[in-house]
């Protein structure tokens, strides 16, 4: 039995898709989603098997999406595009299982006949908008914000969540997980709860008992790690 | 006795006026005197006044007669320094008084130093009579020979008043003056007259002459104004030969390319047959050497290269020049064997080629322009977005479970949208069907987002029959679309109006996505091909402008020009 969740912007196209898996017998639907950032929350929310994802969507694409998950630990991906002769092309290559709209019988049976005995490995470097993150989705009141790296000051982890602060040291709450920012934003990790933007840095300044933090443009401090501090002065060229 | 002798002063002095006006007549034909044909203010021309009228005035004096054992001289030179004066103005007739009263002072006699005063005199008299008439406004009146004469015989009299005042001893004065004052008034007064009428002749020439050129070549470029720009062809060629032939009335013309001859009017035409390939020698030898090659049938021979018996006896071949001076052509004049090839028709020939030559650039140029700019409409519309039409395909599909008589109303809207792409992008279309085309698309997309667009389509019923160009509005409301509404998580609205502001239709589309950016080269391809067709149809005062407010509302506005108004009511 597969949990999947559905992930396109159109309501025909999901309900096509959904009356296509429902013939078959070992497939739940656990939800549709209209965008990307609705599927984020439904996928740690729910943790589905499958997603079956659309590409072209509404402010954060499909491969972006890709972006904003633990590859590790995210589901299986489905790709439903109508046409998208580069994204295709990348699929076949590296053995990501994709459907196109409007689908056939027999194509979605050997995608789901794949999905039970044969999966394939999944490579997601060759994807680069899925390697690489433009912007972050922040959760701010009734909206989703969407804030460019160069506009984050620094990433918090607190006991309540992710949160991102932005120049103006405006603090939003974001699902992304820090280790997911890390790997895929050049923000720097400086301490276990800490990245930081390199380019908002004013100064690195010693405290007692060899620690150090640095000190933001606009004036706040941020820990830096004892562990961290020596690759950290490396990276930064200092001696 | 006194009667005979002034009778006999007066025909020997009339004399040698005549011989003083044969050597203004001359130096009249020359480029000398068309400085002296205006009453000009330029130190040049100024100069070149003061030089002539001073040697006129010192001739004057030359060809004067000795009277009384060679005290005085009965002589011309009033007429040097007066109109010297009248055209040069009290400068000039002060220095041309100078120059000629010291000559004559230094040719002594008891005379010697009244008449240095009087040719003084006399050219301040014409130099204030030029100030005054300048002042008043009556710069004609300066070439008028009665003021000439007027203003000399008042000299002469000044003249004659001065050396009675100043001679000595007065009895041989008066009795000089006697003698001498008929002859000089008649001479004088009649020599300035007919001098000023030389000067008056030779302006007319040269204003004749240039005027005739000018109105000729300005009738010329006026008719052949943007004949060429239609194409350098036989029926275009033929047009402008027509006109070349008609206006400078020379024996024959032709217009060849580089291979054949597109036309030929005239003497000759018999067997000069357009069509046929360029035989002469010259025209071959101007092309190659993108050179004027004239054959004047005299000192460089000229024959035709067709028929020995052609009546043509003179050719001038002049090169067409099209992209980065290359030959694409010749113009031809000829004259037949009786008839000198004036220089008017040489100089004009040559001016008429440049002026052609810069028309078939300018021709080609937009040619090129259009036909680039239809090529990428082609494409645009030939691009249906493969994605809207699967996307399209895949939601009628869908429908068709749920709702049969929607379905059918989809693929009706596919197939008029399809349709639609598929006319001629050069077709004008009214409003009315242009809205059909985008009604249509919007059917699909209304269905398509059916959970997060609405349209509001508001246009006035007198505009729908309003001329627009077809693909106009269709390609904003796709961009509308593709980059606004459909990149918006919460509800997308796009509006579509259209109003008459003075002589123009203005068509606008908005949307409350904001997220218009200006990058001329991406994806407003389609908008930047609808802005520069407009413009290239009806001027840069049309076309489509772009306004955003980010995050809130992108506005395309479109102007074009009433082109077909309806009949509207009054009310």
């Amino acid at each position: 039995m597969f949990t999947v969740l559905i992930v396109d912007d159109e309501p025909h196209a999901r309900q096509e898709l959904r009356r296509a898996l429902s013939e078959a017998p070992d497939i739940r639907i656990e939800g549709e989603c209209g965008n990307a950032i609705e599927a984020l929350a439904m996928i740690a929310r729910n943790k589905p098997d499958v997603v079956f994802l659309d590409i072209q969507m509404p402010q954060i694409t499909g491969i972006e999406m890709l972006g904003l998950l633990d590859h590790a630990t995210m589901p299986y991906v489905v790709f439903v595009t109508a046409f998208d002769d580069y994204a295709v092309q990348a699929f076949e290559k590296n053995a990501f299982d994709y459907l196109l709209k409007p689908v056939t019988h027999d194509r979605l049976e050997l995608t789901l006949d794949r999905l039970r005995h044969n999966r394939r490995a999944q490579d997601f470097s060759v994807l680069s908008e899925a390697t690489r993150l433009r912007q972050i989705p922040c959760f701010g009141q009734h909206m989703v914000f969407l804030l460019k790296i160069d506009q984050v000051e620094y990433v918090e982890s607190r006991a309540a969540g992710i949160y991102v602060v932005d120049l103006d040291g405006e603090e939003r709450p974001t699902d992304v997980p820090l280790n997911v920012l890390q790997q895929r934003t050049p923000l720097l990790r400086c301490h276990r709860q800490f990245l930081i933007n390199v380019d908002q840095v004013q100064k690195l300044r010693y405290i007692e008992s060899g620690l150090a933090e640095f000190v933001t443009r606009r004036g706040r401090p941020i820990p830096i790690s004892r562990r961290l501090l020596p690759s950290i002065k490396e990276r930064l060229g200092i001696v | 006795m006194n009667l005979q002798a002034i009778t006999a002063l007066s025909l020997a002095l009339l004399q040698q006026m005549a011989i003083y006006l044969a050597v203004a007549y001359l130096l009249s034909r020359t480029r000398l005197f068309i400085p002296l044909t205006r009453a000009t203010i330029r130190w040049p021309h100024r100069l070149a006044c003061y030089v002539i009228f001073s040697l006129f005035c010192i001739m004057g004096t030359l060809l004067g007669l000795p009277v009384v054992s060679a005290n005085a001289i009965a002589n011309t030179p009033a007429i040097g320094a007066v109109i010297g004066g009248l055209l040069g103005g009290p400068w000039v007739g002060l220095a041309v008084g100078i120059t000629g009263g010291l000559h004559r002072y230094q040719l002594g006699g008891s005379f010697a130093l009244p008449a240095a005063l009087d040719i003084i005199a006399q050219g301040l008299l014409g130099g204030f009579t030029h100030r005054y008439l300048i002042r008043s406004g009556q710069v004609r009146m300066l070439f008028s020979p009665l003021l000439a004469a007027t203003v000399t015989f008042i000299g002469v009299v000044i003249e004659l008043g001065i050396d009675l005042a100043l001679a000595r001893p007065f009895d041989e004065a008066l009795h000089i003056v006697s003698l001498i004052a008929l002859p000089m008034l008649i001479a004088n007064t009649l020599g300035a007259a007919v001098f000023m009428e030389i000067l008056n002749d030779r302006r007319d020439r040269i204003e004749h002459q240039s005027r005739a050129f000018s109105a000729k070549a300005l009738e010329i470029a006026a008719h052949a104004d943007g004949v060429l720009r239609h194409g350098f062809d036989q029926e275009n060629s033929m047009r402008v030969a027509r006109i070349l032939y008609d206006q400078t009335g020379v024996g024959a013309v032709a217009i060849t390319d580089c291979e054949k001859i597109l036309a030929f009017i005239g003497i000759g035409d018999d067997h000069h047959l357009p069509g046929t390939s360029i035989t002469s020698p010259h025209t071959h030898a101007a092309i190659a050497n993108n050179e004027v090659f004239f054959a004047d049938g005299n000192e460089v021979p000229y024959q035709c290269s067709i028929d020995p018996h052609c009546r043509l006896g003179s050719s001038l071949v002049i090169p067409l020049a099209g992209e980065d001076g290359r030959v694409i052509g010749t113009i031809k004049l000829y004259e037949p064997k009786t008839r000198l090839f004036s220089t008017i028709n040489r100089t004009l020939g040559e001016g008429i080629a440049k002026l052609l030559s810069s028309q078939i650039l300018a021709g080609r140029y937009e040619r090129q322009k259009s036909l680039l700019l239809q090529s990428e409409l082609k494409l645009l519309q030939a691009q249906i977005n493969p994605h809207f039409l699967f996307n399209a395909l895949n939601t009628i599909l869908s429908v068709t479970h749920d709702d049969v008589g929607k379905a059918r109303e989809l693929i009706r809207d596919l197939s008029t949208y399809l349709r639609k792409n598929l006319k001629r992008p050069t077709e004008d279309v009214t409003l009315f069907e242009e809205i059909d085309h985008i009604r249509a698309y919007l059917g699909i997309q209304l269905a398509r987002f059916s959970d997060r667009l609405t349209v509001d389509i508001d246009i006035p019923d007198d505009l729908m029959s309003v001329r627009v160009p077809a693909f106009t509005l269709q390609p904003l409301v796709e961009n509308a679309i593709k980059h606004g509404t459909s990149q918006m998580l919460t509800a997308g609205h796009i509006a579509i109006r259209a109003r008459r502001q003075d002589d123009a239709l203005v068509l606008e589309v908005e949307d409350n996505a904001g997220r218009f950016e200006p990058k001329p080269d991406r994806d407003g391809l389609g908008m930047n091909i609808v802005d520069r067709r407009i413009k290239n149809r009806y001027g840069e005062s049309h076309g489509v402008t772009m306004t955003s407010q980010p995050g809130r509302s992108t506005l395309a506005t479109v102007r074009v020009p009433m082109e077909a108004l309806p009949q509207c009511s009054p009310s």
